[in-house]
């Protein structure tokens, strides 16, 4: 029972055509067995780091202005620039797909979306819970938490769109379209503090003139942000995984409904 | 507790880290379980006859 990837013209954007090099690495099958090789060590490494970013963390002492709530920046910052790397891996998914039509493009970006949007709930709800002893109030319509804000409604609004539309190819490319228009947000959360006045404190660590925290702070952050990054790349493997799982099960599941219609008595 | 967390800003310090770790967990068990169910629905379609071997090497990830 043969499966043809040439004949059904509704997803043929996504085949791999019999061009070498980087349509190779793009097959499938290589990459889930690369997926095999590679999870495991992303799994120590992730529980790794996170054990001593944790451990690092609690043992920092109290800042001198935050006192202890100084700890929670261990947590939401990481966050914060796993929810902007994860809308830039969606990006980059994008380009695979109007570019290079790679057929792993838009499985990686669909598979970001939700990691992403989880992220930038978490930063989100982190940065209120902190906002709150700092500044004195849970949230404020401010341009770096309204522009994060937005992040998170277009993470939501591209997971919508690819839900609800079937046809693979087409919703690949008016998702990555939105991607793409969408990126404009990306530098806008980054620069907001700078460009508007903000409660929200300006870059401390990704500074051209270099990081402004005292050591006791910045090693545990940059463990801890390690540690959200190797976690996001082990989650992102395996949700790339399942969605390739998925899209051979639709693929199997429609092949399987062709072969019961002769049967079914109905004409089509 | 109040070592790790402080005994003033407790709540917030603990919340937070408190949310942090059920979203990640939920994000974890997400995966797990997605892999899990499609798992199972590909080896319940294999053993009807219809091969993910023969679908994933037709040449597409969307195996159409």
């Amino acid at each position: 029972m043969s499966i043809s990837t040439t004949t059904d013209k509704t997803d043929n954007s996504a085949q791999i055509t019999a061009r070498p090099g980087i349509s190779a690495l793009a097959n499938p099958t290589r990459f889930l067995a690369l997926v095999r090789v590679v999870l495991p060590f992303f799994v120590l490494v992730t529980i790794a780091l996170l054990a001593v970013g944790l451990w690092l963390g609690f043992s920092a002492p109290d800042d001198y202005q935050q006192g202890r709530t100084v700890r929670i920046m261990f947590v939401h910052v990481p966050a914060v620039w796993m929810a902007m790397g994860s809308y830039m891996v969606m990006v980059s998914g994008a380009l695979g797909v109007l570019v290079w039509r790679h057929p792993l493009a838009d499985v990686a970006s669909r598979a970001a979306a939700p990691l992403g949007a989880a992220f930038t709930f978490l930063g989100l709800a982190t940065g209120s819970i902190w906002g709150r002893p700092m500044w004195g109030t849970w949230w404020i319509w401010d341009a770096r938490l309204t522009s994060f804000l937005i992040l998170l409604i277009i993470y939501l609004g591209l997971i919508a769109l690819w839900r609800s539309i079937e046809e693979p190819a087409r919703s690949a490319r008016m998702a990555a379209v939105v991607i793409l228009v969408g990126a404009i947000n990306i530098p806008i959360i980054k620069f907001s503090v700078d460009w508007f006045t903000t409660l929200h404190q300006p870059a401390s660590v990704l500074r051209s003139d270099g990081p402004a925290l005292a050591p006791e702070f910045l090693y545990p952050l940059l463990i801890m942000g390690l540690a959200f990054l190797f976690l996001f790349l082990t989650l992102h493997l395996m949700a790339m995984r399942n969605e390739i799982m998925r899209r051979q099960i639709r693929t199997l599941q429609r092949k399987l409904a062709r072969n019961r219609k002769p049967t079914s008595g109905h004409v089509s | 507790m109040s070592e790790l967390f402080g005994t003033k800003y407790f709540g917030f310090i603990a919340s937070s880290y408190g949310i942090t770790a059920l979203v990640l967990l939920i994000m974890v068990v997400w995966v797990i379980v997605n892999q899990r169910r499609f798992r199972r629905q590909l080896a319940e379609m294999e053993a009807l006859g219809y091969s993910r071997v023969k679908a994933a090497k037709s040449g597409t990830v969307d195996g159409e």
